[in-house]
């Protein structure tokens, strides 16, 4: 029977049993649990998230139904807390052990296989399959956070030189302004250009499970395995499917771990059909624009110098009561 | 009867299958089995069958199967319901 493992002594054989495994034990973790055979731990899983991690099995038990067991209520338990998408990070060579239980290889790449449970990938791409339109299309992925004139100039520059544009925005719940007001900012700031679709990126593209590191604001190298996975995954599986030949992005000129993503990008998108254009960044009053430096002067409360850097359909929501309880949120209190 | 909670019932077992509820305005009901080319139909009316039985008009219903066989399908399915529909 899976139990949770609480006691120190349960802990203890969860770390003895992962580590003989050849995993980490990493906290932290929503749920760990395990399975017991006369009080000795043979079986082990944790979920931090949407992501199952750390299931081991005693070498003497594996085969059976152990694995199935853990992975079943780690998703249970996930299930009632709200969580209803689960992925696995593990070995490629392990791939197959989770397909079998109906997780779906999402990428692999050298030591690292995604994994998701269920075909939510594919339910995603099935969403979006009216937007899907022929030709030579182009994609831009962005947070938008908030949605500046330097979005609106990379957006405008990039639609030219496609028959089609998509704006993917980062679905990721860690940024100040919540999705929906993203999503809204963008979809208002672009809605004059034809060519143009406003969609989501769900957990697909820069999203914790893809490239957490994008969230973590550092630049280590368990950073650079996972920006390949985020960018195989776009390159093998998102583009193809909107026919997406170009990707566009904005120089960076600031951000240490953006400017490493731009750097990957260059290196693994053209062998999969397809190229990346830098545009440099838009200038206003003598530095690039970007959100950050919108946030910056929002905390200060300098709405003369946002309106210098934003498009009118921003700086108005910004300047709505429902705008104003976001960024006031953040800096006053 | 009204679907009013999330809930899940199953395993991921071989032979068994996950069944997923959770409210909403319309039914839908969406399959993913390793034998979908094989029995996809006979599931699908299976499902719909059980539904139609404790009167589920509304809600998401996702079946992630392994192969299991009607019987479990049914034993399944009926479990979410009436975790789903009590209290």
């Amino acid at each position: 029977m899976v139990t949770s493992l609480l006691t120190t002594d349960d802990l203890r054989q969860a770390q003895a049993l992962v580590a003989e495994s050849g995993l980490q034990f990493e906290p932290p973790y929503d749920d760990l649990v395990g399975v017991f055979e006369s009080g000795q731990l043979v079986a082990v899983g944790a979920r931090q998230g949407r992501v199952l991690k750390m299931l081991a099995v005693a070498p003497a038990h594996q085969g059976g139904s152990l694995l199935g067991e853990v992975v079943t209520d780690l998703v249970g338990r996930g299930y009632q807390e709200g969580v209803d998408s689960f992925f696995i990070f593990t070995s490629p060579a392990l791939a197959p052990s989770f397909e079998a239980f109906n997780f779906n290889l999402l990428v692999s790449s050298g030591k690292t296989a995604l994994l998701e449970y269920g075909d939510g990938l594919r339910r995603y791409l099935a969403r979006y399959q009216r937007q899907v339109l022929p030709g030579d299309n182009g994609a831009v992925v962005a947070n938008c956070n908030p949605f500046t004139l330097g979005h609106r100039y990379l957006i405008e520059r990039a639609a030219l030189s496609v028959d089609h544009l998509y704006v993917f925005v980062v679905r990721e719940e860690r940024s100040l302004f919540p999705f929906p007001a993203r999503l809204r900012m963008v979809q208002e700031g672009t809605c004059d250009l034809p060519n143009v679709t406003v969609l989501d990126t769900s957990w697909y593209a820069v999203s914790s499970i893809t490239f957490p590191t994008y969230f973590l604001k550092e630049g280590d190298p368990g950073g650079a395995i996972q920006m390949e996975l985020d960018l195989l995954l776009f390159g093998t599986r998102i583009a193809p499917h909107f026919h997406i030949k170009t990707r566009f992005v904005g120089r960076e000129p600031f951000c240490r771990t953006t400017a490493q993503y731009n750097a990957a990008m260059h290196s693994i998108l053209p062998p999969l059909g397809i190229e990346v254009q830098e545009i440099e960044r838009k200038s206003a009053i003598g530095a690039a624009i970007s959100a950050s430096r919108v946030r910056d002067l929002l905390v200060r409360g300098d709405l003369d110098g946002i309106a210098e850097l934003v498009p009118v359909s921003t700086l108005d929501f910004l300047l709505s009561s429902e705008g104003i309880k976001i960024w006031t949120k953040g800096g006053v209190t | 009867m009204k679907i009013t909670k999330k809930v899940q019932a199953g395993t991921l077992q071989s032979s068994d299958l996950m069944v997923f509820l959770e409210p909403a305005e319309t039914l839908s009901v969406t399959i993913e089995s390793t034998v979908l080319k094989q029995f996809g139909e006979l599931i699908r009316a299976k499902v719909e069958e059980v539904l139609a039985k404790h009167g589920v008009e509304a809600g998401e219903v996702r079946i992630i199967d392994r192969g299991a066989l009607d019987y479990a399908i049914e034993a399944r399915l009926e479990t979410a319901i009436l975790r789903a529909t009590e209290g």
